[in-house]
């Protein structure tokens, strides 16, 4: 991997602070227009970063994206201070949910989010401790 | 008939280079430079926002002067609904149609029926398509460059259906040979337009090789004419086929109303139409049946070529709707049949123009993303645009690619003091 070529940015993300959120994956979203990435990989890595976004919005105080934008891959890794989940496997069934009844009113908590972002990235990770945090890596293959 | 490529053009003499139109421009498309504003085409959605703001009237739209009218043998008018609604309450469609023959229209055909037809097609359309979901409307010719530019990924998105002005066109240019006994070349059809865009959309049009239109004439040219000819006119003839639902689509909201699907929505103005169409790259919309998104403020109504405020337009506007129902004139026999003989087809998919790469070579256009922002660091982050440019990071995007020198930033150069 060549340093040079490979472009790095990280981004706070704040629990519950609704009027930024999305911010950072249209950031990251545009970039990757600016260098040319084909549409149909521009529109797997939004769909699935503002998805991982919004999860750390919702449930965590606190929260960090990096990004990694490299000649051959795009790896997007979301490390949060969080609930945890309890159960990976169960989070990822479509329809599976712990929303409360005020993050459903405004449109989220249908369970279509893990499952979103697995389906929309070439490879995906995740880890979870409860009580301390999610970490989730997902990438891209150019 | 020269041909022009864009919806405006700056006038130099005029052009004090004052940085209200960079600052405005929605794809960071000007930058002033040596006291002058340019354009970079390229980048140019026609969304007319310059136009609006410059106050020193150095920006002037391209529409077609009505004296071209003279290099036709025949001419056929197709007003956009929206010159209903710059009038007083007491004048209808029926006599503004009329004003337009008498102006020296050979024919003046209603465009909001076509409107009213395309409303029942698009019904039909949105009952019969598979998707992508939303389905984005194309009426606007803004929206439709936009989404070519900045959203290829939503081309599929957009609605299959010839937009009313285009058909109409087809539709009457050849009835007017037909019964005129001349080619159809000889004919001038001309769209009255609230809008600047409309004119790239007439001469490089999408979804068709060649428009059916021949040019557009501004409303604001073309309603002063009108004002005087109105009191003289007398209603020989019905010209005026719409309905409401016609009329509608010249405010925001127009187009679905007349629908009877629910789950649609309508977006209008510039900023509002970017954050939607980013949202739904993001998923957010998946299920939103159609979207209407208009980029002038509160829709056609909005447009920078009309001269009534517009929020007297769109009283204006609904006054009309009342008048004139908001159920379909339509027959459903009628629509199934222009269906059938493919009236509302689009000619020819639109394709994505989407803006060229800081490089081609992907490593190279990384490394320029790494020098803008390591440039931007470095800047004050005013966005003053003394510079020329319209912030610190379009200006540090302008140093990565050789067009300035960062020492043009007021800022830098002031501490270099």
């Amino acid at each position: 991997m060549v340093e040079n070529n490979t472009f790095v940015q990280q981004y706070e993300i704040k629990g519950w602070d609704f009027t930024r959120a999305g911010e950072a994956s249209c950031e990251i979203k545009n970039i990757l227009k600016e260098i040319g990435t084909p549409p149909e990989i521009i529109r797997r890595v939004a769909i699935a970063t503002y998805e991982a976004e919004m999860n750390i919005v919702m449930y965590a105080k606190h929260g960090v994206i990096h990004c990694l934008i490299d000649p051959h891959y795009i790896c997007i890794t979301l490390e949060d201070q969080g609930p945890g989940i309890a159960d990976i496997n169960r989070a990822l069934e479509e329809g599976f949910s712990t929303a409360t009844p005020e993050i459903r009113e405004m449109g989220f908590g249908a369970g279509m989010g893990l499952p979103n972002i697995k389906r929309n990235s070439d490879s995906f990770h995740i880890t979870s401790e409860i009580g301390s945090g999610t970490k989730l890596e997902m990438k891209f293959y150019l | 008939m020269q041909k022009q490529l864009h919806s405006i053009r700056f006038i130099e003499e005029k052009c004090i280079g004052c940085v209200t139109c960079i600052r405005a421009c929605p794809t960071k498309a000007i930058r002033v430079i040596h006291d002058k504003a340019r354009v970079n085409y390229d980048r140019c959605i026609n969304c007319g926002e310059c136009f609006r703001v410059c106050p020193h009237d150095a920006i002037a739209s391209e529409t077609t002067p009505p004296a071209d009218l003279k290099e036709f043998q025949c001419t056929i008018a197709l007003p956009s609904p929206v010159l209903y609604s710059q009038f007083d309450r007491d004048i209808l469609p029926n006599q503004i149609l009329l004003a337009l023959k008498r102006f020296g229209f050979d024919y003046v055909f209603d465009e909001a029926w076509d409107c009213d037809l395309t409303t029942d097609a698009l019904q039909e359309y949105l009952d019969t398509t598979d998707g992508p979901f939303p389905k984005i409307s194309i009426t606007c010719p803004v929206v439709v460059r936009l989404i070519a530019m900045l959203y290829p990924n939503l081309i599929k998105h957009l609605v299959e259906l010839e937009i009313p002005r285009e058909s109409a066109a087809k539709k009457f240019r050849e009835k007017a040979a037909k019964s005129r006994g001349i080619p159809q070349e000889k004919i001038g059809v001309f769209h009255i337009t609230p809008c600047p865009a409309k004119v790239i959309s007439i001469n490089s049009p999408v979804g068709t090789d060649k428009s059916n239109l021949d040019g557009a004439i501004a409303i604001k040219d073309i309603y002063g004419p009108l004002l005087e000819i109105l009191p003289d006119v007398e209603e020989t003839e019905i010209l005026q086929l719409s309905s409401g639902i016609g009329i509608a689509w010249s405010i925001i909201g127009g187009e679905i109303m007349g629908l009877r699907q629910e789950n649609c929505l309508a977006v209008s103005g510039v900023q509002d139409v970017i954050q939607t169409l980013n949202d739904v790259e993001a998923g957010k919309f998946k299920d939103t049946l159609f979207l209407e998104c208009l980029i002038c403020p509160d829709g056609c109504i909005g447009g920078s070529l009309t001269v009534q405020n517009r929020h007297i337009a769109r009283r204006r506007v609904r006054m009309l709707i009342k008048m004139f129902g908001d159920h379909t004139r339509v027959s459903r026999e009628m629509l199934l049949r222009l269906y059938r003989e493919e009236y509302f087809s689009l000619k020819k998919e639109i394709k994505p123009t989407p803006f060229p790469p800081l490089d081609k070579d992907k490593a190279k256009a990384i490394q320029k993303v790494k020098q803008r922002e390591e440039i931007f660091k470095k800047l004050p982050g005013k966005n003053c645009s003394a510079c020329g440019a319209p912030d610190c990071r379009s200006f540090a995007q302008d140093v990565v690619l050789d067009e300035r020198t960062i020492d043009e930033c007021v800022f830098l150069a002031r501490e270099e003091l």
